[in-house]
């Protein structure tokens, strides 16, 4: 590993680090140095799908001195793009659902971005850090308690590592919600009493079957609409806006979970088996009960955003706090796509790493949990879910692209099963 | 409960219209002791109980007329009361006091009673309450009031009638009546947990009756009979159940929502394996065949996720359904100061503990509005509960639509009305509306 050399070199460059970081902001090219000397973050992509190409764009245009020099994914086709955009040689573009084992086993990949669908991140995360990579990881992180468990381990690991973990839930890295949040988390609004987060949207891009398409090769290209890929929408969305609310408590997890929802509109085969609506209460301690919902139906009321209501005051999260202490964000915006790597870079070249591992972790739980409690119609408790639900959708480590998979069918109460729950039933009953 | 205090202070300077104006029967009760003539529209399960809820409530009541759709029923109600030692005598129900059919409001209103219980599927309400105001008659009505925004409309009128012509109207929202929860809301409306910044209303259940039809039934007969999967008929679970918990919301904040957005759908009611048996029964009856059952399985959603915006801009959580799963009844209010469960505690700087008496408010309603006939100073909770139906209705259209509904909206825009008029419910046609799809467009 050089990314200690790399520390020792950074606090020597420390001060120019700053200034380049200024220069990015508007837009100016760093210096050579960081292109040629050995701190430069060599990046593999992992995923170079929709938003693996953005992360890759975003992240070489977050500070000076990265480069991108690997790709993987399942398909040729995805890497295509990539590989034209950063002039990757052919023998550093690798395709297939071992793709990304061959990117993190190159040693001068230090640095990956981890942008395939969420069902595969716990998986490909728990072997970038044991490959001693620092990670950008698009959200969300898991979409089941098992992978969960994988993304805090592997973020423990990465902490003794010191490797650095940064999650693409965005927000964390935007001016303006930062400090607002500093200051809900300092008391502005005084103790927090209820809180809302939304994503009711339309609809989504939907890859239709092709006639040569296997179910794997159909799904994983149709990833957004199976849950062991997405999580379904309440998690691959949504968990931005729970993720903010998350944060407005310290970071604690919800108590307990208690969700409804349904698939009533967009019912075609094509969008697999997820739902199109979400509502959840998520109880945090002291009894504090909040709203969440979300919504992919085309047509239908927008409304991204959250909100939290203390007893001095309440605030949008992103900028505004009314009440006994009213304020305005009135300072500098960036983009926080490119800011979240910017962050996650200065902070390993500082040598003190992010590690974001666990905080998404516990948002990308929040989600799930909400859609298993919707899926079965159960409140559960959170210290339930995490020691006694046995649902485990990671995929299968011979998985080929080639196999054959039935679409789950969609989530009915009364037919659904909560691995776990008719067990902890039983259990009670004795 | 300002709004029943606002009530009262109008009641004070109504008193006098209302003495000359009203049924010259108020007089008599006056005394105190008068006899109170009573019918009962709609004699189901809540129907009977209605009607001995009131006996029990004054020993001054007396059954006098019996009304329902089906003839078989006023008739076994009618022998069932009539074999209760505990009422001997109070039961003078003559065989042309008793009245069935479609029209049947209409005749009962004609008769000699004071005082009507109004008990059938709710969308009938607003049209039978009218009938009963413009007669002269006091009501006791059960919860929702109607089933559209056209009924609520119409039910407000009638409130307002009823108001101008000293007539009583309570409703069956029981927990308005319970007196640890009125001793709370005083607490709550004083400012015992300071300013309402939120709160959650529940009533998330495992499920309901499903009717198969009989012989003799018309096709229309057979969804008024099994008129809660029929959201025209019902207005929705949203409606004709959680609204007791809106109610208490409403009660809180002193006044509806001002904003609705909700997601909401069908996802169980088609895999409900026994009544998905006795909607394909009731289709091959009436068809001949299995084909299309899912038309007669009803078209109300099973859950519904609201969020009611009050007018100070609290947003607060309404979850209601139907399925196996997790059951939740209640409220909660939330404050600056404070929290409480609607019921009997606060908690916070103020905390409380309702200590005094329990009542049942399924009587007490009865004994409140009694009292208040013979008192002369009528209780009227017309408006407030056409106020808390219409919340439900909103948030149900909310869920249907996808769309974002305001209260002035409603008031004010909303074309929204699915009961059809007494003509084309004479000519006995059934009526069918498909199951919501999440998008609808918004009238």
């Amino acid at each position: 590993m050089t990314h200690k050399q790399i520390l020792t070199r950074r606090e020597l460059l420390k001060g120019s680090a700053v200034a380049a970081g200024t220069l990015v902001l508007t837009g100016t090219p760093g210096p050579l140095v960081y292109a040629q000397g050995s701190d430069t973050i060599r990046v593999g992509v992992v995923g170079c799908g929709g938003r693996g190409s953005g992360a890759a764009h975003n992240c070489v245009n977050s500070a000076p001195g990265v480069k991108i020099v690997a790709l993987a994914d399942t398909f040729a086709d995805r890497i295509a793009k990539l590989k034209s955009d950063f002039e990757v040689p052919d023998d550093r573009c690798f395709v297939g659902m071992d793709a990304y084992k061959k990117v993190m086993a190159l040693d001068d990949v230090n640095f990956v971005i981890l942008a395939t669908p969420p069902g595969f991140r716990p998986v490909q995360l728990a072997e970038a850090i044991r490959q001693g990579k620092h990670v950008f990881m698009e959200k969300p992180v898991a979409v089941c308690p098992a992978g969960i468990k994988m993304v805090v381990e592997a973020s423990e690991l990465a902490e003794q590592k010191g490797l650095g973990i940064v999650a693409g839930t965005q927000r964390r890295h935007q001016h303006e919600y930062v400090e607002t949040m500093k200051r809900v988390l300092d008391g502005a609004i005084g103790e927090i009493v209820s809180a809302q987060c939304y994503w009711n949207m339309g609809g989504l891009w939907c890859h239709k079957r092709q006639p040569n398409e296997s179910d794997v090769e159909w799904q994983i290209r149709n990833w957004l609409y199976f849950t062991w890929l997405s999580g379904d929408h309440i998690c691959e969305q949504h968990v931005h806006n729970m993720d903010v609310v998350n944060w407005a408590f310290g970071d604690v997890a919800p108590e307990t979970v208690h969700g409804i929802g349904g698939r009533q509109f967009r019912t075609g085969e094509e969008y697999g088996h997820i739902f199109d609506h979400f509502g959840v209460e998520f109880t945090y301690p002291g009894d504090v009960r909040t709203i969440s919902t979300c919504r992919q139906i085309e047509g239908t009321a927008g409304n991204v955003s959250e909100r939290v209501v203390g007893t001095k005051g309440w605030t949008n999260c992103s900028g505004r706090i009314y009440g006994e202490n009213a304020w305005r964000y009135q300072g500098p915006r960036s983009d926080p796509y490119v800011q979240e790597h910017t962050d996650l870079i200065e902070s390993i070249r500082k040598g003190k790493p992010l590690n974001e591992g666990k905080t998404i972790a516990n948002s990308t739980l929040c989600a799930i949990m909400g859609r298993e409690s919707a899926y079965s119609r159960q409140q559960f408790k959170t210290t339930w879910f995490t020691s006694r639900c046995t649902l485990d959708l990671l995929p299968p480590a011979d998985l080929q692209l080639s196999d054959s998979k039935p679409v789950p069918p969609v989530a009915i109460p009364g037919q659904y099963e909560l691995p776990g729950w008719a067990q902890q039933r039983r259990g009670n009953r004795g | 409960m300002a709004s029943s205090e606002k009530d009262n202070g109008t009641r004070k300077t109504i008193a006098g219209v209302a003495a000359t104006a009203a049924a010259i029967g108020q007089m008599a009760y006056a005394q105190g002791t008068g006899k109170i003539k009573v019918g009962l529209l709609g004699c189901g399960g809540r129907g009977n109980g209605a009607m001995r809820q009131c006996l029990e409530a004054d020993p001054g009541i007396e059954i006098i007329a019996l009304a329902d759709l089906f003839e078989g029923k006023v008739r076994g109600t009618r022998d069932r009361i009539m074999n209760e030692e505990k009422y001997a005598g109070r039961i003078k129900i003559d065989d042309d006091h008793l009245y069935w059919g479609y029209d049947c409001h209409e005749k009962l209103a004609k008769c000699e009673a004071d005082l009507l219980l109004m008990a059938t599927a709710p969308a009938f309400r607003p049209r039978q309450m009218m009938a009963a105001i413009k007669a002269g008659k006091h009501v006791f009505t059960e919860k929702p009031v109607a089933t559209d925004v056209a009924g609520c409309k119409e039910f407000m009128a009638a409130s307002k009638l009823a108001k101008d012509k000293g007539l009583a109207i309570v409703c069956g929202t029981q927990r308005r009546h319970e007196f640890s929860r009125i001793e709370l809301m005083k607490r709550i409306h004083d400012g015992a947990i300071g300013e309402l910044v939120g709160g959650q209303c529940y009533w998330y259940g495992g499920g309901i009756w499903f009717r198969g039809a009989n012989d003799g039934m018309s096709e229309l007969d057979w969804q008024c009979e099994n008129w809660y999967h029929f959201t025209w008929l019902s207005g929705d679970q949203i409606c004709e159940q959680h609204i007791h918990n809106i109610d208490v919301l409403n009660w809180c904040f002193d006044g509806p929502p001002a904003k609705f957005m909700a997601v909401g759908g069908r996802q169980w009611r088609d895999h409900n394996d026994g009544q998905v048996r006795t909607a394909k029964e009731v289709c091959r009856r009436f068809t001949g065949s299995e084909e299309n059952w899912e038309k007669y399985n009803g078209n109300i959603l099973d859950h519904v996720y609201a969020e009611f915006e009050y007018p100070n801009g609290a947003r607060c959580l309404s979850f209601s359904g139907h399925s196996p799963g997790t059951g939740r009844n209640g409220e909660k209010i939330v404050g600056t100061k404070g929290t409480s469960d609607c019921n009997h505690n606060i908690t916070g700087q103020n905390a409380w503990t309702y200590q005094g008496e329990n009542v049942d408010g399924m009587l007490r309603e009865h004994i409140d509005l009694i009292n208040s006939i013979r008192s002369g100073n009528v209780l009227n909770e017309g408006q407030r509960i056409a106020e808390s139906t219409l919340t439900a209705i909103g948030a149900y259209i909310a869920a249907c639509t996808g769309q974002v509904v305001t209260w002035d909206w409603l008031m004010n825009e909303s074309k929204h009305s699915l009961v059809p008029s007494q003509a084309d419910i004479m000519a006995g046609k059934p009526l069918y509306y498909p199951v919501p799809t999440g998008r609808d467009p918004l009238v």
